[in-house]
């Protein structure tokens, strides 16, 4: 009697359940499955917050993929479809708080990049400044040379420039300089002085009188005369070279006693630099 | 028969509950969260996303047409994670744009520190 009339309220009651069960089927899924790939994400964000490039620079986004995370880790026992959701919900939240950390980083990167272009921008116009200066100097300083150069009164040939120290410098027979001599030589040494790069020849020439040999001699005294005037001076000895030359390159007519007189001379070559010569070669 | 309908009772008002939750649930069209995705895509597409993260606002955009498609097809919560998705992926999309453009300002900066630390050394090469 018990048992007949239980059995169909069981029977009911398993029906209402069915019932309920196929509607939630039908309706939204009821697996209790455990979220998938919430560990991942978990990962991921733990990633994110020991990057020490990264951690701390997205705070609010961090904090709202944990949430997302812990969301997601709590969905054991809901559907398969809304765990999964939650899952992608958090996975996206966890790759906001990434990027957004990664353009912190980059905006504290550029706070120095842009103090090392104003540092280098500062150096680079300074840098320019020195450049314009010394091409200015180089300039100057050739304007400067030229300007001696023609103080000097002296010929440019392809040995450098030539001057010709002659006009009663040099009795005949005699290598003593005449006093009256001695102002454009003068004029040399502070052109050796400004220009100490620049070194000179000296070449001794004589009129006709008397042998080759004496000649010879005569010549060589005559450029060692000028020599030792400049070395007291104040002119190192290494930069003059003296050479006799003799009587064979005359530059006037030995037959007049002006032409011999001028035949009396030494001539004074400013060597060319070894380098190109600032005047001729521009920056 | 007062204890069969006890019994009786339970079953039935706890089906009733689940349907009305049911109901809550699954019914009405998601209204606010499309609107949501809708107002993000456009706002990843105001910055630029299509030229930073393209992948992602296309991503973006092809999930709201699956809430779109949810929606007349009745899954009202099919649509409604979609829809969330969507405003998530939109979200990123900005994201990333941001941080390849902020990125993309930097490497122009070191170049450029680059570039005057070369003519400083060229400008005091020449002597």
């Amino acid at each position: 009697m018990n048992t007949s009339t239980r059995n169909p309220v069981r029977f009911t009651r398993i029906l209402a359940a069915g019932f309920v069960i196929s509607m939630i089927a039908t309706g939204c899924a009821l697996k209790p499955v455990y979220p998938e790939g919430s560990a991942e994400v978990r990962s991921k964000l733990d990633r994110l917050r020991s990057d020490p490039e990264l951690a701390g620079q997205a705070p609010i986004e961090t904090r709202e993929a944990e949430a997302a995370v812990v969301v997601a880790e709590q969905s054991i026992g809901t559907n398969y479809e809304l765990g999964e959701h939650r899952v992608f919900i958090a996975d996206r939240k966890v790759a906001i708080a990434m990027a957004r950390a990664r353009t912190g980083y980059v905006l504290d990167q550029r706070a120095g990049l842009s103090q090392a272009r104003d540092a280098a921008r500062s150096k680079s116009a300074l840098a320019q400044a020195e450049a314009e200066k010394r091409v200015d100097d180089a300039s100057r300083s050739t304007a400067k040379m030229q300007q001696q150069i023609d103080l000097l009164e002296a010929e440019a040939t392809a040995r450098g420039q030539v001057l010709t120290l002659g006009n009663t410098l040099f009795a005949t027979g005699r290598s003593d300089m005449k006093s009256i001599a001695t102002s454009s030589l003068d004029k040399l040494v502070v052109f050796l002085n400004d220009f100490p790069d620049r070194n000179v020849t000296l070449e001794g020439h004589t009129d006709d009188v008397g042998s080759v040999a004496l000649n010879q001699t005569l010549s060589r005294h005559r450029a060692d005369a000028v020599k030792s005037y400049l070395v007291t001076r104040g002119i190192q000895d290494r930069r003059i070279t003296a050479k006799g030359i003799g009587m064979d390159q005359p530059i006037a007519d030995n037959l007049t006693s002006s032409g011999r007189q001028q035949n009396r001379r030494v001539e004074v070559i400013i060597d060319n630099p070894p380098s190109a010569i600032p005047a001729t070669s521009k920056l | 028969v007062s204890e069969i309908n006890r019994n009786y009772r339970f079953p039935a008002t706890a089906a009733l509950a689940g349907a009305m939750l049911l109901v809550a649930a699954c019914a009405s069209v998601p209204t606010e969260s499309l609107n949501e995705a809708k107002l993000a895509i456009e706002a990843a597409e105001r910055a630029d996303a299509s030229e930073y993260a393209n992948a992602e606002l296309d991503e973006a955009r092809q999930t709201l047409m699956a809430a779109e498609r949810a929606v007349v097809e009745k899954n009202m919560v099919l649509a409604s994670h979609y829809a969330e998705q969507s405003t998530v992926t939109a979200e990123l999309a900005i994201a990333r744009t941001e941080a390849v453009k902020a990125q993309a300002v930097n490497a122009e900066l070191e170049r450029g520190v680059e570039a005057l630390i070369e003519e400083i050394q060229r400008t005091g090469n020449l002597q």
